[in-house]
């Protein structure tokens, strides 16, 4: 048989001996890498460590947040991966930001997506998602399935597109087991910046922890060198403690200690070829890493890049080859020659266009230093239309300014790119900017002869002028705008002449123009402005008191979201919620603003999100709930907001100081600009809550003010069908407690009452319709002494003091026997001190949820929803839950 | 020099067409030329969702340093320890 000796011979074995056993070194596995792949020895980061490592166990069962702020070179990276590297089964997803002068859109979001996807065989495509919440969805998605530590590197450097997605990540953060790690440097990013936002919302997180990296002490420098022969107290001194720069000094002992870090780093070049050095500086030139692709086009070879290795400078990372560390990178960009800098670019710009890279914002950073105009412009011009389409328009803004500064070509191009950056400053509120460069195109489009787009400019331009409350502007814009039936800005031109009487309550005027805008809508198949025709010509009927035109408008606005015409939808939203709130439809404002706010925010619609939050501070301001009231004024106060979308936020501001007696000097600016911005836009249902304002501060510091003479002409000014028997009756009330009377036709019911004299209705009537601080101030003129000194007691339990003073004043005047004195505080029951947040929270547990479903409606832990249900029970003054739903009802909470 | 395998995990790779994988070879040599050290490229396999190379080169780490010029997935890399056939058979009789 033939087997037999085969089968001896597996008995020998079948296989020939191996010539070597197969081991480690001889086996490898490609990318990917550690994202931290580094050895590094730290010193004096014990307590950080421990932060850090606490923080990566916690996140296991409920999401995180850490920030890790210090200077460059502070090592905040070699933090990281000491960190990351004591907890090595959790992943981590790394985004790097780039100091790029203007950074890519969701430059690190895309990093954290290619570091998960690395190694695995799943590819996350961000294609689909457009919107900030899409992407973070997606995100979150990604990341939710496993422990994950997402680092966001140098947030100095972000984008704002990246920071907006990020926030959506904070705030749903709790629900999944991710750690988010911010590191910046904090001396970088002053006021305004655009990572401001994000460690606001971090700082508001419960239990989201701040790391400080800080310079080294004399010991550790001691210990670093102490087998150079280096003093450690002259190392201090020079250095500052900087890690970074102490390292740098260590590895060159024999060169005495270098004057700055760049010489420090400039140390190790010393004794580097001359071409050898080209390509350092020509690696330096790229900000982030040269991509290894790119290294057959840049002719560096292997030899080559081993010898630039071992300077020590750079690092091989999975972005490509790069300096080991921002601080040696510009050490040696910086000691370019300036006549060598452009020509290094105008290579690398080569390179990268060869290798047919779609960096737009890179390939702008390159052929701008290479001096390049056509491709600066071509490529900003590019980056920019990527930048707006992601959302980070503050980047869209810095792009177009580059390209419109390079620009050459024919001056119709540039007038449209004039006109893209007006709508990009209008996107990120910078109204003036936005006006210089409608301004600019108009003086194009009018030098070249083309009157139609000159007219569509106008067109724009009445709107941003009246964004920025300058409606006299505005509708000087307007006019010229409608001269022109051919314009491509024709039809618009209407419904922005409809939104200006809108908004002036000229009801009979919107009715008359709808006719004419939808017509033209109609004919120029123009569904955005038919719909926002329409909602225009609902809202007018809602101020005329229509029962039904309500519904009418949500569903024109449902129509134009269905539509993809979310500034239309978002519009409609922002007018008909601004009426709902003046006419105290409470429930219906509250409703609308909770679908709408996030839909601003969701489609990135920055002023009406602003108007909106300010109109939410009016309405928690009508409801006697100060803390929130002040919460949403301020955060629109605190942004750059348009002009517009300031009246309420100061209004609201001044009223809730006024009325706790606190900061009057605050007060009184708030008050001043309400009433300044009042008349610019010169709007009834502006004009008339600001003058209320004014007399109620005369009547609670007992003082004139001139700004009232004009106050009876102003009530006079209203004509009946308009909707501003609400506004008219406020401030009628108020000129009637200063006993300056005035003859108000028509006023809403329970100021009717009080102005006839049925106090104790028109409390009954506040009180019904959850108005606390307005009921209080109607009881106070009753005739039964109890209910009057009630009033009082009210308003102290509400915070309101300097109110409760005056009425107490009031009071002894008029003669009363018992005034009640200032009781200690106590806001029993009394939810004016409440944020929005707690409100929402105490809404939900009024329906009766427990820890663990607050938590899960809210994207919260259970333990944080139990410290917030305790907060929310300490200051209402309720021992249990139970009380806080026996008595939801009263408070306005059910 | 020695003699590599290479595995390269690419998602539906034997769909690549021809005219692709003739670009994918012009990466591939680019990235062989800059190396500026002795390398070459025996062959390629195509099979599933990988692609199996045989390379020769002075070690691994340019093996890789080639897999990052080109922008090639270097899931495995191992060094060839022996090769045999048929006619290894032969080897039993002496």
């Amino acid at each position: 048989m033939t087997s037999t000796p085969v089968i001896e011979a597996g008995r020998r074995s079948a296989f020939p001996p191996r010539r070597r056993a197969p081991t480690l070194a001889a086996t490898f596995h490609g990318p990917p890498e550690p994202s931290y792949p580094a050895e590094v020895e730290l010193l004096e980061r014990e307590p950080q460590l421990e932060q850090l490592r606490e923080a990566i166990l916690r996140s296991r069962r409920a999401g995180g947040i850490v920030t890790i702020s210090g200077e460059s070179g502070a090592g905040k990276s070699a933090l990281l991966r000491a960190a990351t590297a004591l907890e090595p089964t959790v992943r981590v997803a790394r985004g790097l930001c780039d100091p790029l002068e203007t950074p890519r859109p969701l430059g690190p979001i895309r990093e954290v997506i290619t570091d998960l996807s690395a190694g695995r065989s799943m590819h996350l495509d961000l294609g689909g998602a457009t919107t900030p919440a899409e992407l973070a969805a997606t995100l979150m998605q990604a990341i939710a399935a496993e422990p994950t530590i997402v680092v966001i590197e140098d947030a100095q450097w972000i984008d704002e597109a990246s920071v907006d997605v990020l926030r959506f990540l904070v705030r749903r953060i709790e629900s999944a087991p991710i750690l988010l790690i911010v590191t910046y440097r904090p001396g970088e990013i002053g006021a305004g910046h655009s990572v401001r936002p994000l460690l606001g919302d971090i700082a508001r997180q419960e239990g989201a922890v701040a790391v400080a990296v800080p310079s080294l002490t004399i010991r550790a420098i001691r210990a670093l060198v102490s087998e150079t022969g280096l003093d450690a107290a002259s190392v201090l001194a020079r250095t500052g403690g900087n890690p970074f720069y102490v390292t740098e000094i260590v590895r060159h002992p024999g060169e005495g200690l270098p004057a700055s870090v760049r010489d420090a780093v400039l140390a190790s070049t010393n004794a580097v070829a001359e071409d050898d050095l080209e390509v350092l500086r020509l690696i330096a030139t790229a900000p982030d890493a040269v991509d290894d692709r790119l290294l057959p086009l840049l002719d560096i070879d292997v030899p080559r890049l081993r010898r630039l290795e071992a300077t020590g400078l750079l690092m091989r990372s999975r972005r490509g080859v790069g300096y080991r560390h921002e601080l040696a990178r510009l050490a040696v960009e910086d000691a370019i020659p300036l006549a060598a800098s452009a020509p290094l670019h105008a290579r690398m710009l080569d390179a990268l266009e060869r290798s047919g890279s779609g960096d737009l914002a890179l390939l702008t950073h390159h052929a701008r230093a290479a001096g390049d105009d056509r491709r600066t412009a071509r490529y900003a011009d590019a980056a920019a239309a990527d930048a707006s389409r992601t959302g980070a328009h503050t980047e869209a803004v810095a792009f177009l300014r580059l390209a419109i500064e390079h620009f050459i070509g024919e001056p119709a191009e540039r007038a449209d790119l004039l006109e893209r950056l007006s709508y990009e400053e209008y996107m990120v509120s910078h109204l003036s900017d936005a006006i210089e460069a409608i301004s600019d195109a108009r003086r194009v489009w009018s030098a070249v002869g083309d009157r139609r787009r000159l007219a569509a400019a106008h067109a724009r331009q009445a709107l941003i002028e009246y964004y920025g409350a300058d409606r006299r502007q505005a509708e000087r814009h307007v006019g010229l705008a409608i001269e022109e039936v051919d314009s491509p800005g024709y039809a618009a031109a209407w419904a922005t002449r409809m939104y200006l009487q809108l908004r002036r309550s000229d009801v009979d005027a919107v009715k008359a123009s709808a006719r004419v805008a939808s017509d033209v809508a109609r004919e120029r198949h123009d569904d955005d402005v038919r719909l926002r025709s329409e909602i225009f010509g609902a809202a007018a009927d809602v101020l005329g008191g229509s029962a039904t035109a309500r519904e009418q408008l949500l569903d024109w606005a449902d129509e134009a979201r269905v539509l993809g015409f979310d500034e239309a939808a978002s519009t409609g939203y922002s007018n008909l919620v601004a009426i709902d709130v003046d006419h105290r439809r409470f429930r219906e404002a509250g409703e609308l603003l909770s679908r709408s706010l996030p839909f601003t925010v969701d489609r990135d619609i920055p002023l009406c999100s602003q108007w909106q939050t300010g109109v939410r501070g009016r309405l928690h301001l009508l409801r006697g709930r100060w803390a929130a009231a002040l919460e949403d004024a301020g955060s629109v106060l605190e942004v750059e907001a348009a002009p517009l979308a300031l009246l309420w936020p100061n209004l609201v501001a001044a009223l809730v100081l006024l009325r706790r007696g606190a900061s009057r000097e605050l007060a009184e600016r708030h008050l001043d600009r309400a009433w300044e911005l009042a008349g610019r836009l010169d709007e009834p249902l502006a004009r008339l809550p600001v003058l209320a304002a004014i007399a109620e501060r005369a009547w609670l510091l007992d003082v004139d003010d001139d700004r009232l003479d004009g106050a009876d002409a102003a009530i006079a000014g209203l004509h009946d069908g308009n909707g501003g028997e609400w506004a008219a009756g406020d401030l009628a009330v108020w000129l009637a407690r200063l006993g300056r009377p005035v003859a108000a036709p028509r006023v809403a019911e329970p100021f009717a009452l009080e102005l006839a004299g049925r106090v104790d209705d028109a409390a009954a009537r506040w009180r019904a319709l959850g108005s606390p601080f307005e009921a209080a101030l109607a009881a106070l003129g009753s005739a039964d002494e109890a209910v009057a000194g009630g009033a009082v007691d009210e308003l102290d339990a509400m915070g309101a003091i300097a109110t409760a003073d005056r009425a107490r004043g009031a009071l002894r005047a008029r003669g009363l026997a018992r005034v009640p004195v200032r009781p200690r505080t106590s806001t029993r029951g009394n939810p004016s001190g409440l944020t929005n947040r707690q409100l929402d929270v105490a809404r939900l547990v009024a329906q009766g949820l427990t820890n663990a479903e607050l938590a899960q409606r809210l994207y919260i832990s259970p333990k944080t929803a139990g410290h917030h249900v305790s907060a929310i029970l300490a200051k209402l003054g309720f021992a249990t839950r139970r009380e806080l739903i026996r008595r939801a009802g009263e408070m306005g909470l059910a | 020099m020695k003699r590599f395998i290479i595995e390269r995990e690419i998602p539906g790779a034997s769909e690549l067409t021809e005219a692709q994988l003739a670009e994918i070879a012009v990466t591939s040599n680019a990235a062989v030329a800059s190396l500026g050290v002795p390398y070459h490229w025996v062959t390629s396999y195509v099979a599933g969702d990988k692609i199996y190379c045989v390379h020769e080169a002075e070690d691994a780490d340019t093996i890789i340093e080639h897999a990052r010029r080109g922008g090639f997935p270097a899931d495995l890399v191992a060094e060839v320890a022996y090769e045999f056939g048929p006619h290894t058979a032969e080897l039993v009789l002496q």
